[in-house]
């Protein structure tokens, strides 16, 4: 196990899941781990990690019973802790020895989240495959590749590149919605009922994305979130395509780099399943024997000739003659569903048809799949004619003068600056913003941690050393952080700024009166 | 037993790295304290070292050597002397006795109650188990455990009745393995043969788990004092690198040593991986870590306080520590790592305390600033006069005090007084009982002067707030400091000068309520207080009551950068109730936090409106403003306002301020 590429592609970054109700018998500790990246560390040093970890969860149980552990801040390195579910602890060790490598916890830990909900999505809970296999063969199977996959995304160049202060003008975990005509909307209302009458007797529920963008969802806001982030990772036109970079603020640019490094990362995965497997006290060849589906394993989707998006990363069917159609689970009503991705132009549509809902499976999949090339297609076609007309390209949501983030934490949506005009701004501005949103983060989880009920009313308004303004808003439910370069000296000058923005692209929401 | 093990594990120890620092020491150190349960016989040992006062090297002074010094002190003096010179000893007797003792109404005081209860015995089970018979304390723990069920009642919620439970289940394993490796240590006398595995991480963990697994049951499951103990809302530790601990704001040290154990576990495991710990968050909980050579600090707060200021608060607990017994008590650590240093701060408890009180009300703590108390500019220089007449005669710093402002400062040649070294030693004098009732001759150590050296204070109360205080390198300095207070008071007395301090006491300092509406006539004869009249101006304040100054301003400060000086405006309503003060204290401390990043900062202006307050600050070279506003004030207004206060501030800066005679400006 000495050195291999992954350790250097991944220096300063270690990534763990392990569960705490998990090897309590002397000398089994490393049962604990459910995964580990990168994965050919010692195991000394691997449980080193898991060590200070469950340490400091049980130590600072004792005086913060109800939420143990958030964050280890040392001098060289951040330790980001989540409990993704009861006992099952994600911890990402951060280093932060050079100037680009500062961060802001709650960025990090929305990458553990965003991960975590990608994972139940697509295979349930953890403790559930714990509990299917308690050996843990199954689930660090499934952990692993899926994880890896994951962060495959955050490759650029050799480096795993982690939301730092650069990115503070985005929020991970929220949808952006594309802003639809009034005439567009009637049209996009009644594909969707239209689709909705497909499902007879049951309920399917669907997703309309148009670019990198919603515009439309019947889904619960949990599971839109969930699904709008993998289509954007791996559906949309723009996913498709690999080579061509993502405008979507989300996501990290070329996808080019990724196909070039991601064969480290799968170095690094096949150290790991050696050493999962040699871990495994289940005989061998009985887990790995299944096929595990890599749901985030890039490339692999692709257009059919009919307009639907296939994969072959669930296999084929057992005739062998056609590729089987994904499933996922829903949060919300916890039913397993199809996934029908068909994708017209810019245009994609992803329709859930629950697998209850369908007796004879694969077939009945292609009965529905008939109905939308029948009777939506055509619709699909007229709304994509109309959205791409409206549609001012990547830089439409750009408003000259302002770098801003807006985001609606009641329905989970964020709006910001185009991407490349954040890059506009000065190092010291962007790291004014963050160090601001880091005492925003505080500030909402005091919020909820007093369960007080009551909603923050905010405003930070900082001319930064470099003349910047720096502007946090929260209000109603709603978060507003803005940065104005080239500004006026007075504060009257940012807050008269922020009303007028607030004004024409926010309703009102953030004016004093 | 417990000194058998440790003693026979200790030359394995010291593996992975063999620095004195590496885990393994540590950990070793943490079964000895966990299973002492009488004082150690250190201190005699310390006593027995060689005095190095002949030779004069204050600079060089160990622990042993305060003792001496303090009795040279003592036979070179008069009787008088030699009173205050013990006022360390006869002060720790009152204190026990003080009903505002944080130790009387804490964890130790409250624990007794219980004592009979089977859960009791656990602490001490647990500690002595690490040492000892292993099937003891198995039991003792399950014991624990189920005593835990009966005391259901008092956790709050099921839920963390059933975490606990299980945490208290692999208690039981935990505490186990570290018996076992212990027990085989013991019983084979072949010295301690997991001292290879203890080196490996995996023990290491284990070992770290299975400590703080025992302290969670410890505190937990003792007794209700330990809820309450654990719902302070802010603790200090002090502990040595051994896991000794040295001082605790709630609670009996003596009787954290487990505790003190983990905090120290944690900070040498993070260490052991080539880094340091700063902070852990946990929900509204921070701990902060501050490490000082050989000595340990930690702060668990749910304050809301930022980091910085909480790692700036156990600074200055550190710097007061220094205070009272320099840097050099490092190599008592050098010689000895298992030194323990409670008997060195005996009786100073109430020093901490009341520097930890004063994190919560005097802005100095974290502005790094003095503040003065108002006087006619004619009275102040009356007082640095004669305070420069003594100067010259040898003495390092002269400084007259009322409470913890500044009267009159004045330092020899090119010394200069850092506001911090001022703030702890006024809070060395204020909060020890002893100052007051005699003159007295301490030994005293500025830690941003000269962290290795004593100096001497000679503290003098000339009424019941106003002291003088008189430093000098010199041990024999009693009587020539005496003299000089003596022809001091006399032409304090003479000159009116304290007569005007009591009446600037009564007055207070700057009012928003008196914040001048127009620039003021820049003729010195029209203000006898402040800018303002005073006797005509109680009527004029009447409509203001419950709404404090013009345009809804509440309160301001002000902070000079070049005097090193702050002036801060009287409370008045509605911020008139100590819970709003400190409410508002915390959030000008935010804001400080927020204005001075320490790499982006500091910023330029700040505007800050909450449901609570509008806040504005200004920082530019000279000045730095915080105002605190109604959270309904008209920002521009309130601008506009701001700029009046630092006129008024200007205006008056030569009745506010200590000007001239700033300890930079030699």
């Amino acid at each position: 196990m000495g050195m291999s590429a992954a350790t250097t592609a991944a220096e300063g970054i270690k990534f763990c899941i392990f569960d705490l109700r998990r090897g309590q018998q002397e000398g089994q500790e490393l049962d604990k781990i459910l995964f580990f990246f990168p994965a050919d560390l010692p195991f000394s040093a691997q449980l080193s990690v898991i060590g200070l970890s469950e340490g400091l969860i049980t130590f600072t149980r004792i005086f913060s019973p109800e939420a143990a552990c958030e964050v280890i801040e040392a001098e060289r390195h951040s330790h980001v802790f989540y409990e993704a579910e009861p006992d099952i602890w994600m911890v990402m060790v951060v280093e932060k020895n050079e100037s680009e490598a500062i961060w802001r916890i709650d960025a990090l830990r929305k990458v553990l989240k965003e991960v975590h909900s990608l994972f139940l999505m697509f295979h349930g809970s953890i403790r559930t495959l714990i509990e299917k296999e308690p050996a843990g063969g199954l689930i660090r199977s499934h952990l692993y590749p899926f994880i890896m996959d994951y962060l495959s995304d955050f490759l650029l160049g050799k480096k795993l590149q982690l939301p730092s202060f650069r990115d503070c003008l985005k929020e991970r975990g929220t949808v952006q919605m594309l802003t639809v005509s009034r005439e567009a909307a009637i049209e996009v209302q009644s594909l969707v009922r239209m689709l909705e009458s497909f499902a007879g007797n049951t309920q399917f529920y669907s997703l309309i994305l148009f670019q990198d963008l919603l515009v439309s969802t019947t889904l619960s806001p949990v599971d839109t979130i969930n699904l709008f982030t993998y289509a954007v990772l791996r559906l949309t036109p723009r996913a498709l395509s690999s080579g061509v970079s993502s405008w979507s603020y989300l996501r990290k640019g070329s996808t080019a780099s990724n196909v070039a490094t991601g064969s480290i990362l799968a170095q690094s995965a096949s150290v790991s399943e050696q050493n999962f497997r040699s871990r495994d006290t289940s005989p061998p060849g009985g887990v790995n024997s299944h096929h595990i589906a890599r749901p985030l394993q890039p490339d692999r989707w692709s257009k059919g000739k009919d307009g639907f998006l296939v994969t072959d990363i669930w296999g084929a069917e057992a005739s062998g003659s056609t590729l089987a159609t994904p499933t996922i689970w829903l949060q919300q009503t916890e039913e397993r569903v199809y996934v029908c991705a068909y994708q017209y132009r810019s245009l994609t549509l992803i329709l859930l048809v629950p697998v209850a809902s369908i007796l004879n499976g694969e077939q009945g999949v292609s009965v529905v799949k008939q109905q939308i090339l029948e009777n939506a297609s055509l619709k699909m076609l007229k709304i994509e004619e109309k959205l791409s007309k409206g549609w001012a390209g990547e830089n439409a949501y750009h408003v000259s003068g302002y770098r801003y983030l807006l985001v609606d934490g009641d329905r989970d949506v964020s709006r910001a600056s185009p991407p490349g005009k954040v890059t506009t701004l000065t190092k010291e501005s962007l790291l004014a913003l963050s160090k601001v949103r880091e005492e925003v983060d505080l500030e909402k989880g005091r919020m909820e941690h007093d369960n007080a009920g009551q909603e923050k009313d905010l405003e930070v308004c900082i001319r930064a050393k470099n003349n910047a303004w720096v502007i946090a808003r929260i209000t109603k439910g709603k978060e507003l952080y803005m940065v104005l370069e080239k500004a006026n000296e007075t504060v009257l000058y940012a807050s008269d700024a922020v009303e007028k923005f607030s004004n024409r692209y926010c309703n009102g929401a953030f004016s004093l009166d | 037993m417990s000194s058998d093990s440790s003693s026979t594990s200790g030359g394995e120890f010291t593996n992975p790295n063999p620095s004195p620092n590496s885990t393994s020491k540590p950990l070793e150190d943490q079964f000895a304290s966990a299973a002492l349960t009488e004082p150690d016989n250190e201190p005699p040992e310390i006593q027995e070292s060689p005095n190095g006062v002949a030779n004069g090297s204050v600079g060089e002074n160990s622990h042993g050597e305060i003792e001496s010094n303090e009795r040279e002190g003592a036979v070179g003096s008069n009787l008088e002397a030699r009173q205050s010179v013990r006022w360390r000893r006869t002060n720790s007797e009152v204190e026990v006795e003080a009903p505002s003792s944080p130790s009387s109404s804490g964890y130790a005081g409250e624990r007794g109650s219980s004592s009979g209860s089977g859960s009791s015995g656990g602490f001490d089970m647990i500690g002595g188990g690490i040492g000892g018979g292993d099937d003891e304390e198995i039991q003792e723990v399950s014991n624990v455990d189920s005593i835990q069920d009966s005391q259901a009642s008092w956790m709050p919620g099921k839920r963390h009745v059933d975490e606990a439970k299980e945490r208290g289940q692999r208690g039981i394993y935990y505490g186990n393995i570290v018996m076992i490796e212990v027990g085989v240590g013991n019983r084979d006398g072949e010295g301690f043969q997991c001292s290879t595995t203890i080196s490996d991480p995996v023990m290491v963990v284990v070992v770290l788990v299975a400590l703080v697994v025992a302290v969670t049951m410890v505190t937990e499951l003792v007794d209700d004092a330990s809820l309450s103990w654990r719902k302070r809302k802010k603790h200090f530790f002090i502990l040595s690198n051994s896991g000794k601990p040295i001082y605790s704001r709630y609670g009996d040290e003596h009787k954290l040593a487990g505790f003190s154990a983990t905090l120290q576990a944690i900070i040498s495991f993070v260490e052991n991986g080539g880094d340091r710990v700063k902070l852990v968050r946990a929900g509204n909980h921070q701990v902060v870590f501050l490490v000082k050579g050989p000595i340990y600090l930690v702060c668990i707060s749910c304050t809301e306080e930022p980091y910085e200021s909480l790692r700036g608060q156990l600074e200055l607990i550190y710097g007061q520590m220094l205070l009272i017994l320099t840097k050099s008590v490092n190599r008592c650590f050098e010689k000895n790592p298992k030194f323990d240093m409670t008997p060195l701060l005996g009786g100073t408890d109430v020093v901490f305390s009341s520097l930890i009180h004063s994190f919560s009300w005097n802005p100095a703590t974290f502005l790094h600033a003095y503040t003065c108390l108002p006087l006619a500019y004619a009275t102040r220089q009356a007082a640095g006069a004669i305070l420069q007449d003594v100067a010259d005669s040898g003495v390092l710093f002269a400084i007259l005090m009322c409470k913890h402002k500044v009267i009159s400062l004045v330092g020899a040649q090119k010394a200069s007084l850092h506001p911090d070294d001022m703030l702890l030693l006024a809070n060395f004098v204020m909060s020890s009982e002893s100052f007051r009732t005699s003159e007295s001759f301490s030994p005293i150590c500025l830690p941003r002067y000269n962290p290795m050296a004593f100096l001497y204070a000679y503290v003098h109360y000339l009424d019941v707030d106003t002291y003088l205080m008189l430093l000098t390198t010199s041990s024999d300095a009693f009587y020539h400091l005496k003299d000089c207070r003596i022809r001091i008071e006399m032409v304090l007395l003479r000159s009116n000068v304290l007569s005007e301090v009591q009446r600037s006491m009564l007055d207070g300092g700057m009012h928003v309520e008196d914040l001048p509406t127009d620039p003021l006539p820049r003729s010195g004869t029209l203000s006898p207080h402040l800018g303002q009249p005073r006797d005509s101006h109680e009527s004029l304040r009447e409509p203001f009551v419950g709404i404090g100054g013009p345009a809804g301003l509440w309160h301001f400060m002000y902070r000079s950068i070049f005097l090193d000086q702050y002036v801060s405006s009287e409370f008045s309503p509605p911020i008139n109730s100590p819970r709003k003060q400190k409410r508002l204290y915390r959030a000008y401390q935010n804001l400080y936090a927020s204005m001075h990043d320490k790499g982006i900062g500091p910023h330029k202006t700040q505007f800050r409106r909450d449901e609570n307050y509008v806040l504005l600050c200004w920082v530019t070279q000279d000045f730095e403003l915080y105002a605190a506003f109604d959270p309904l004030a008209d920002k521009a207004v309130a601008i506009k306002t701001c700029n009046r206060v630092c006129q008024w501030v200007k205006d008056v800066e030569n009745e506010i301020f200590l000007l001239g005679a700033s300890p930079f400006s030699w």
